[in-house]
């Protein structure tokens, strides 16, 4: 079956006059313009969404007739008016057609659950051959939750059996003439996303819109591509180095793709995969030095502040050695990221986010529900942090309060980025306590990450023969010591609110119950 | 998968309109269809706007070195697809008569597709020839239009003889005709609907009209329920694709 193409329309302008370029500049024949609100439908257990099939109920503005409509890859199963105008919640509600007899089987039965709800115009236009034949579908559709927040526009290419080609030329037409931006999600999961928006905001802007029952794959695609774009919009400020926040939210996106791809075993291309996985892990680390020479100069007024005032004034000189070596260090990794090797892998990166086959089939549990998958992997993870937290002591080396930090993050990354996954609650009883372990674990190892830094740069100062720096810098170094020592001796207490039965039930309760409306 | 198929040793009787409007109806009502236009003349072919050429030729289709799903087109309506017929199908009686089994060429074709697919409708040239018997074989069903008039009840009764004497060839046929192009005010339809009536009362109650607005088929190059929802011939092809599904 011919595969539906979405798009997100990035181009300025509302739904008329995009939809006036679709018509008048491109030639395609609009075939019908619905408007009204409209509902998604499926069982409990999400078995239309597995059998990738859409029912949806629409309700027209004004006094047309309701509807429901099952879809599958875009090509409409059954469109039939309703006589009720609500929808149906079981099998037995549905139109007493023949048509649906396929769909009650499916169904088996069972209850019909309403899902998101939006306000929607929808246009369905047509591109014709010279016989006046369709060749494609175009669904362009603008969307807004009930509460008036609007949707990003999108466009669906349906290409017709037979007629690839065809559909190809368009898409090429269609991104001549539209700003457009591939989308790994439908309306239906964006509408999801909408409606679960205040959620989605508190889960941070890395949270994908995902939904339990979309293949892993997609979903891995989708989590990518908001950490791309979460990486793409900070590129141009890392470059420019005027705000140290760019770089640290680039980084961050690096570092949850990074986790990704490592917990995309078995969902990802393996061979995608591995290159992927050395690639960001080159970018992880070109930008290290720069986001560690950040950290020195934001934190140093606050650690010079722990000197009597009479040692801060001479701190002034390793002041200037701070901003030097962040001088460095910003055009030495400017230079690598403006490298031909950062631009290969962009685009690759881009490519294979945009290519379709390469999310087909591409693993063994490519196509297994995303929950299920990420729960596994949640739940190796929580395994691994726990078992290793347990064996941390007083004589524990550093090392092993790193490697913890690392297992901290892959959990935590897991659980942020497919958030819309999991139960609101349950979510949350778990990051609090585990943000405030990362917190700890961090602490510890920034300190003794700058403590080891500072001494370095100290080289110039004794070069210098500036010993009065030199003592002052002695001193910055020995609260970091303190500060790393407090942070060690809070990891027990800290480890065990994370350690806890409540956090423990939290795990086990992270898959959503599904509400009736 | 049912195969039905559209068939008529006589020419110009419905046979091409009987197959595109069914289809039509039977896709509207949530089944998934294929038309395959085995008729050179490319008449469904041409009522749906495909192009008249087949990747690869039936030839390919038929000697088995093409799938058939590579040949199908989507048409404009849902769940309603086409294997197009171009003016090579004249030669489809030589190229089964080329290959081995050619009884079974078409139902082995369509066996690779019986997924996709709920109902099949074959369009069939009118002639009695080995694409008939290969068709037989293919069937589950013979949908014959047949026209009030003294020649079609002849052949209608020929293709009858032909069955009851080829109970190998055709095993478990169901032969479903049907009055097609009926004038109801002509006094000779009349009497032939119902000598034939009498004659087999298994012919289907659902009569297909004389009308223009089927005739505009060619004009609109659509079904006629897409063009003249509700009009009568839309109304009585409605009629006939329940009276059939009651049948299978």
């Amino acid at each position: 079956m011919s595969k539906v193409r979405r798009y997100e329309v990035t181009a300025a302008g509302d739904f008329a006059s995009v939809l006036a370029v679709l018509t008048d500049h491109l030639g395609l024949r609009l075939l019908s313009l619905d408007e009204g609100e409209r509902s998604w439908l499926d069982t409990p257990t999400g078995t239309l969404e597995r059998a990738e099939t859409t029912l949806e109920f629409r309700r027209p503005t004004g006094d047309g007739t309701p509807s429901l409509t099952w879809a599958s890859a875009g090509r409409v199963l059954v469109f039939d008016p309703c006589v009720s105008s609500t929808p149906p919640s079981s099998a037995a509600d549905l139109p007493d057609a023949s048509a649906f007899a396929r769909l009650a089987t499916l169904v088996d039965g069972g209850e019909l659950v309403l899902g998101p709800t939006v306000n929607s115009q929808i246009a369905v236009l047509a591109y014709l051959d010279d016989e006046e034949k369709t060749t494609a579908r175009v669904v362009f559709d603008r969307s807004e939750t009930l509460d008036g927040a609007a949707l990003p526009m999108m466009l669906e290419v349906l290409p017709l059996r037979g007629y690839e080609d065809e559909a190809a030329a368009l898409e090429k037409s269609l991104k001549r003439s539209v700003a457009l931006s591939v989308s790994p999600t439908s309306m239906k999961e964006r509408a999801l996303e909408g409606v679960r928006g205040e959620r989605g905001a508190s889960s941070g802007k890395d949270c994908a819109a995902l939904v339990p029952t979309m293949s892993a794959a997609r979903a891995w695609r989708a989590v990518f591509q908001t950490l791309t774009d979460s990486m793409t919009q900070s590129f141009s400020g890392v470059l420019s180095g005027n705000d140290p926040e760019d770089l640290h939210a680039f980084r961050v996106a690096v570092r949850r793709i990074r986790t990704i791809l490592q917990d995309g075993d078995d969902v990802v291309d393996p061979e995608s995969r591995d290159r992927f996985r050395h690639e960001y892990r080159w970018l992880g680390d070109v930008t290290t030095p720069t986001r560690d020479a950040d950290v020195h100069l934001i934190e140093f007024p606050e650690l010079a502040a722990t000197l009597p005032p009479s040692r801060r004034e001479d701190l002034a000189s390793f002041n200037d050695v701070l901003l030097r070596h962040r001088a460095d260090c910003h055009a030495a990794m400017v230079a690598e990221l403006r490298s031909i090797r950062r631009a290969e892998f962009g685009t690759a990166w881009l490519a294979f986010l945009a290519d379709d086959d390469a999310w087909t089939g591409c693993a063994d549990l490519a196509d297994e529900p995303v929950l299920r998958i990420v729960l596994r992997r949640i739940e190796k993870a929580h395994r691994q942090l726990v078992k290793n937290g347990r064996k941390i002591s007083k004589k524990s080396p550093a090392i092993a309060m790193h490697e913890l930090r690392k297992e901290g993050k892959r959990l935590r990354y897991l659980l942020e980025c497919f958030a819309l996954l999991f139960d609101e609650k349950a979510l949350s009883v778990i990051l609090h306590p585990l943000r405030d372990l990362q917190d700890v674990l961090g602490e510890f190892q920034d300190t003794e990450v700058q403590a080891n830094a500072l001494l370095e740069l100290a080289g110039e100062l004794v070069a210098a023969d500036d010993h009065s720096a030199l003592m002052a810098i002695g001193g910055v170094i020995e609260q970091l010591g303190v500060r790393g020592a407090d942070a060690r001796s809070s990891f027990s207490k800290t480890f065990g609110r994370f350690d806890d039965r409540k956090v423990q039930r939290a795990f086990d309760q992270l898959e959503p119950r599904k509400k009736k409306r | 998968m049912k195969v039905l198929a559209t068939y008529n040793i006589k020419g110009g009787v419905g046979k091409t309109a009987t197959a595109v409007n069914l289809a039509h109806v039977a896709a509207a009502h949530g089944n998934r269809v294929l038309v395959w236009d085995l008729d050179p003349q490319g008449a469904a072919t041409f009522y749906f706007r495909v192009k008249p050429k087949v990747k690869g030729g039936g030839k390919a289709i038929v000697r088995g070195s093409l799938e058939l799903g590579d040949a199908i087109k989507a048409t404009d309506f849902d769940n309603l697809d086409l294997v197009p017929a171009d003016f090579s199908y004249r030669h489809l009686d030589l190229w089964l008569d080329d290959a081995k089994k050619p009884l079974v060429r078409i139902r082995r074709a369509l066996r690779q597709v019986s997924d996709e697919y709920d109902y099949v409708f074959l369009d069939c040239p009118p002639s009695i020839s080995l694409t008939s018997e290969s068709v037989f074989r293919a069937a589950d069903a013979l949908l014959v239009p047949t026209i009030p008039t003294t020649l079609s009840l002849r052949t209608y009764e020929q293709l009858d003889r032909f069955v009851e004497e080829n109970p190998d060839m055709v095993r478990e046929l169901k032969i479903l005709g049907f009055f097609s192009m009926v004038d109801r005010h002509k006094r000779l339809h009349r009497r032939f609907m119902n000598e034939l009536r009498t004659a087999h009362p298994e012919m289907l109650d659902a009569t297909i009209p004389n009308s223009t607005d089927i005739e505009r088929m060619g004009v609109h190059r659509e079904p006629v329920g897409a063009y003249g929802k509700g009009s009568k011939p839309a109304r009585a092809y409605e009629a006939l694709w329940s009276e059939i599904q009651t049948r299978l």
